[in-house]
C-alpha cells in the first residue's frame, strides 16, 4: 500500500493568523476596494492555493500562475462572499477549486449556491435566522485533527490529489466500497462533532 | 417539496472535492437546488476542504507574483462594486436545468427508445464514458435490469417510479454505485421524467436487454 506524503501540518501551521484577520481583508477588499487588505489576504492564502495546486499535478510554473489567477478572482469576486454563510477559507478554497478544475480539467462545474435563499420554504427561512456570523472553524478543526489516519489519507486524496473514489481505490489498493466507507465515516464524525442534524 | 432520498456522503464529499464529472455537477446542483438537507451537509464538505486548505503546507510564491496580480487588478480600480444576487428558483424543476430545457419538458426533441421510453440527451456535457439524459418513462414500464460499471445519479423531475430501493418521487435523488442491480418501474397515472447522469456504461444483465443495448446506446 502507498503511503500518502504528509505535507499537512496539524499543528505548527495553524492559527498564526487569527480567522477573524482574513474575514476583515476579504470584507475591506469586498466593500472598499483596499488594496492593502488584499496584500495580507495574498501573503496568507496564495502559497496555499499553489500548494493545493501542485498536488492537484501542476508544475511549479503553472502553480504560481494559477494561484496567482485565483487570487485575481477572488479581487473581483470579493462581494460574492458572504461572512454569516461560510468561512473564508471556504470560499477561497471554492474559488481556487473551479478554476482549477476549469483550467486542468477543461470542463464545466456547475455549483449549487449555498446560502440558502435559493428557495423560499419556510423552513430555509428559519435555518437563515439560526446562522451567526461564522462556522465554527476552531471546533471542524479539532475535528478534522482526530480524524484517524486511514480515514484522513481518503478525504486527503480526494480534496488535494483530486482523484475520484475508484483513483483513490486504486492508489490504495483498497476496495471502492472501503473508500466510500471511509469518506462517510470521516464525514459522519465531523457532522455528529459539529452538532448538525445533516 | 418533501424530499426523501439524498446523495451519498461520500458522494457529498466528491462533489466538494471536485472530483464528480461535469454530468454529476449538473445533477446534484439540480437537486440542491430543491434539497436543504443535501445543501447543508454539502456547506460542511465544504467547510472541510476550506480548513484543509487553510491548513496545507504554504508553497512559496514567486517573487514577481504579488506585482502580476496587482497589475492585472489595476484595471479594476473604478469597477463599482454590485451586491451580489443569487439566482432565484421558479416552479419546481431546478433552475440551472432551464438552459437545457428552455421550452419546457414536452417541447423536447425526445427520441424513442422502447415502447414506453423516450429519451432525450443533453448535449456538450463531460461525463467521462458515461451521459447525460432525460428519460420519460410511461405509467407501468419497467426498464430492465441493470447494473451500472461506475456510478448513476438519477434525480426525478416529474412522476414517480419504484425500484427495489423504494419509492422515488420528484425531488428525489437516486445514488447508485456499481454494485447495485435496480429495475425500476414509473408508477402513477403520468410519465416518470428523471435526468440520469452516468460516469460509466449501464450494463443490462437480461440476455435481450443486453441484445437491445448496443441499440438503445445507454
Amino acid at each position: 500500500m502507498l503511503a500518502v506524503t504528509k505535507l499537512f501540518n496539524k499543528s505548527e501551521n495553524m492559527a498564526a493568523i487569527p480567522v477573524s484577520d482574513t474575514r476583515n481583508w476579504l470584507r475591506s477588499v469586498a466593500e472598499r476596494r483596499d488594496r492593502h487588505a488584499f496584500e495580507q489576504l495574498y501573503g496568507y492564502f496564495a502559497p496555499k492555493i499553489k500548494g493545493y495546486m501542485l498536488r492537484q499535478g501542476a508544475d511549479d510554473a503553472s502553480a504560481d500562475d494559477l494561484a496567482q489567477e485565483t487570487m485575481v478572482q477572488i479581487w473581483r469576486k470579493a462581494n460574492h462572499y458572504d461572512p454569516q454563510k461560510a468561512a473564508v477559507s471556504t470560499w477561497v478554497f471554492s474559488v481556487a477549486r473551479n478554476l482549477q478544475i476549469d483550467r486542468m480539467r477543461k470542463h464545466k462545474f456547475y455549483e449549487v449556491a449555498l446560502n440558502g435563499d435559493t428557495s423560499s420554504n419556510v423552513e430555509n427561512l428559519q435555518h437563515n435566522e439560526q446562522l451567526e456570523d461564522c462556522p465554527d472553524t476552531d471546533r471542524l478543526r479539532k475535528l478534522i485533527g482526530e480524524l484517524p489516519e486511514e480515514q484522513m489519507d481518503v478525504v486527503q486524496l480526494a480534496f488535494f490529489e483530486g482523484l475520484s473514489h475508484s483513483e483513490v481505490s486504486c492508489r490504495l489498493s483498497i476496495p471502492v466500497g472501503t473508500v466510500k466507507s471511509r469518506l462517510r465515516l470521516a464525514f459522519g464524525k465531523l457532522k455528529l462533532g459539529m452538532g448538525e442534524q445533516i | 417539496m418533501k424530499i426523501n432520498h439524498h446523495a451519498d456522503d461520500a458522494t457529498i464529499m466528491a462533489y466538494a472535492a471536485g472530483t464528480v464529472s461535469e454530468g454529476f455537477s449538473l445533477v446534484l446542483t439540480a437537486h440542491m437546488e430543491l434539497c436543504s438537507h443535501c445543501r447543508e451537509r454539502m456547506s460542511l464538505a465544504s467547510d472541510l476542504g476550506g480548513e484543509l486548505l487553510s491548513e496545507l503546507e504554504p508553497a512559496p510564491m514567486s517573487q514577481e507574483g504579488l506585482s502580476n496580480v496587482l497589475s492585472a487588478i489595476e484595471a479594476d480600480t473604478l469597477d463599482p462594486v454590485t451586491p451580489f444576487k443569487s439566482p432565484s428558483v421558479s416552479g419546481e424543476m431546478a433552475s440551472i436545468l432551464s438552459a437545457y430545457v428552455p421550452h419546457g419538458l414536452d417541447e423536447l426533441p425526445w427520441q424513442s427508445l422502447m415502447p414506453g421510453v423516450r429519451q432525450y440527451q443533453l448535449a456538450g456535457i463531460e461525463s467521462g464514458n458515461g451521459s447525460v439524459r432525460l428519460l420519460s418513462i410511461s405509467p407501468g414500464i419497467r426498464i430492465p435490469h441493470h447494473t451500472h460499471l461506475g456510478g448513476e445519479l438519477t434525480l426525478v423531475i416529474e412522476g414517480a417510479y419504484e425500484d427495489e430501493i423504494g419509492h422515488f418521487k420528484a425531488g428525489d435523488l437516486a445514488d447508485l454505485d456499481a454494485s447495485c442491480n435496480h429495475q425500476p418501474v414509473a408508477v402513477g397515472n403520468r410519465p416518470c421524467i428523471c435526468l440520469i447522469a452516468t460516469d460509466d456504461k449501464l450494463r443490462f444483465t437480461g440476455l435481450l436487454s443486453r441484445m437491445v443495448q448496443p441499440l438503445i446506446g445507454i
